[in-house]
């Protein structure tokens, strides 16, 4: 997998215990006064799908993330974490749009 | 009293009574406008834009391009432009001595007294305000999107917008604002110039601003008002929508983290020219004509990409301070510390490699997901507002959509005479 650019889901307290159900918990991260972020990964041509088909803008000077993704995008993507059991989820949400 | 504006000059509305209006127009050329002109010719009638009293003619241009100067010699860094293509000049009968009428919304809105029909260099206006003549930069853009001829002229509204619900109470133009100001008694005030719904790092830069302008005044009764003033203009797709950022600014004073007594939210139209610097002369020159004493700036100020250094702005308004009736604020980043576990400024803390930085872009990827972050992140009350937003104005998102954009309600009307 060429490029390794992070996206950003953020945590609740609903969404921690449904990862804490998918034994992916301990993936979490805290950021920003102790909020939990989960991040999933995607390669640069995921990158690039995610730029062109949904709008998202790719900070490729600096982290690499991919920002300003829809909100159905992202749940999709939590959902599939959840659903998989995996944070390797993004080949399979950018399946489903297509 | 007279109230004294920028250059100045006693601020006076430009607005009509409607029989006046009506008997004005007769017979007089329509023009249809669009809302970055409409948005004009109300800071233009209202005073926002003192001491112009319309749209510009070419010496004042020329003196704002050489030397960020209007023809008299007042400081003025931005023109302020009424374009129109050579076939509109012809088809409306636009010349020097006749007026015309404005329309906005298929409905008449403004006179116009036109004195000059000229051209100008978009270029060289590009190069003299925002340092770039590079087609990418957004107010390049604008700029060149202009018509080629240019049209002067003094405006004077035909009647007053109706301002849309829920932008109704913030409306408040120079002379309403001063006296407002009057009513809460403030000895000074702070502008805190805005296009985002707030996050505890934007309530720190208005609360340390506060203190910056509070300095040497008396504290037994409240003497200094933060007084927030969005810029609502132009929308562009993934923006805050106005609703959320109005409406939010305001909850910071509702839900008690200001009071009324050192906090009041605003609006002002205007489409961002991005000029970095010189947009901050302006933005001075736009609240100093509200009546506001001081006017906070941080870092980048109304700049975009890299096309200006971070204090840039402060060093022109340092050149220019002495004939600007306001006082600049410079304000440094506010972030939160989780050793000092409280939202604390770079000038202060020293927890250098655990300061958790605010990012526009992280704070935006927190809202989309719809998970309410901690109450020293945002506000749960500034949350909940976002997302009642989102319902009630934004088809379900507080970022602007091509949806919300065909269906939402303007901002103003210009209702029938």
């Amino acid at each position: 997998m060429a490029g390794k650019n992070p996206i950003y889901l953020w945590v609740n307290e609903e969404r921690y215990e449904q990862l804490e159900k998918a034994g992916l918990a301990h993936h979490t991260e805290e950021r920003l006064a102790g909020l939990k972020v989960l991040i999933v990964y995607a390669d640069d041509d995921q990158a690039k799908t995610f730029v062109q088909k949904f709008g998202a803008k790719h900070d490729t000077s600096t982290t690499g993330s991919i920002e300003l993704l829809p909100k159905d995008v992202k749940h999709r993507l939590f959902e599939k974490v959840v659903e998989k059991q995996s944070i390797d989820v993004v080949g399979d949400v950018l399946a489903s749009y297509s | 009293m007279a109230e004294i504006g920028h250059g100045g000059k006693e601020i006076q509305e430009r607005i009509m009574q409607p029989a006046e209006a009506k008997e004005k127009i007769k017979g007089l050329t329509q023009i249809p406008v669009r809302k970055q002109i409409a948005n004009e010719i109300i800071n233009l009638a209202y005073g926002w834009f003192c001491p112009l009293e319309g749209f510009m003619g070419k010496d004042d241009v020329d003196g704002v391009v050489k030397n960020m100067r209007l023809a008299d010699g007042t400081i003025w860094p931005i023109p302020i432009l009424f374009d129109l293509s050579q076939d509109e000049v012809e088809k409306f009968g636009v010349k020097p001595g006749q007026s015309v009428v404005l329309e906005y919304q298929d409905n008449p809105m403004a006179l116009f007294e036109v004195t000059e029909v000229f051209e100008y260099d978009k270029a060289a206006i590009c190069q003299a305000v925002l340092g770039t003549t590079e087609d990418k930069h957004p107010g390049c853009a604008r700029t060149y999107s202009y018509k080629d001829k240019f049209v002067a002229g003094k405006i004077t509204l035909l009647k007053e917008p109706k301002i849309n619900e829920p932008f109704g109470p913030y409306f408040l133009p120079p002379l309403k604002m001063r006296a407002v100001i009057k009513e809460k008694g403030w000895n000074r005030t702070v502008a805190h110039q805005t296009r985002n719904v707030p996050h505890t790092g934007h309530e720190w830069l208005m609360k340390g601003a506060f203190f910056q302008t509070y300095g040497d005044l008396p504290i037994e009764k409240p003497e200094v008002g933060v007084v927030v003033n969005a810029i609502i203009g132009e929308k562009r797709v993934k923006d805050y929508i106005d609703e959320a950022i109005i409406l939010c600014q305001d909850e910071l004073e509702k839900s008690g983290y200001f009071g009324p007594h050192n906090h009041l939210s605003s609006l002002t139209f205007w489409d961002m020219r991005y000029a970095g610097p010189k947009e901050a002369v302006f933005h001075a020159i736009l609240r100093a004509n509200l009546g506001i004493t001081h006017h906070m700036y941080g870092r980048d100020h109304a700049g975009v990409g890299d096309y200006y250094g971070a204090y840039e702005a402060h060093h022109l308004l340092d050149t220019v301070g002495e004939e600007l009736d306001i006082t600049p604020v410079y304000s440094m980043n506010w972030l939160y510390c989780p050793v000092c576990a409280e939202i604390t400024s770079e000038g202060l803390c020293n927890h250098k490699d655990q300061q958790q930085k605010f990012s526009g872009t992280l704070i935006r990827s927190i809202v989309t997901d719809g998970v309410k972050p901690p109450r020293l992140i945002i506000r749960p009350e500034v949350f909940d507002q976002i997302m009642a937003c989102a319902e009630k104005y934004g088809e379900g998102s507080p970022f602007v959509t091509e949806e919300y954009l065909e269906k939402r309600t303007p901002v103003f009307n210009i209702e029938p005479l």
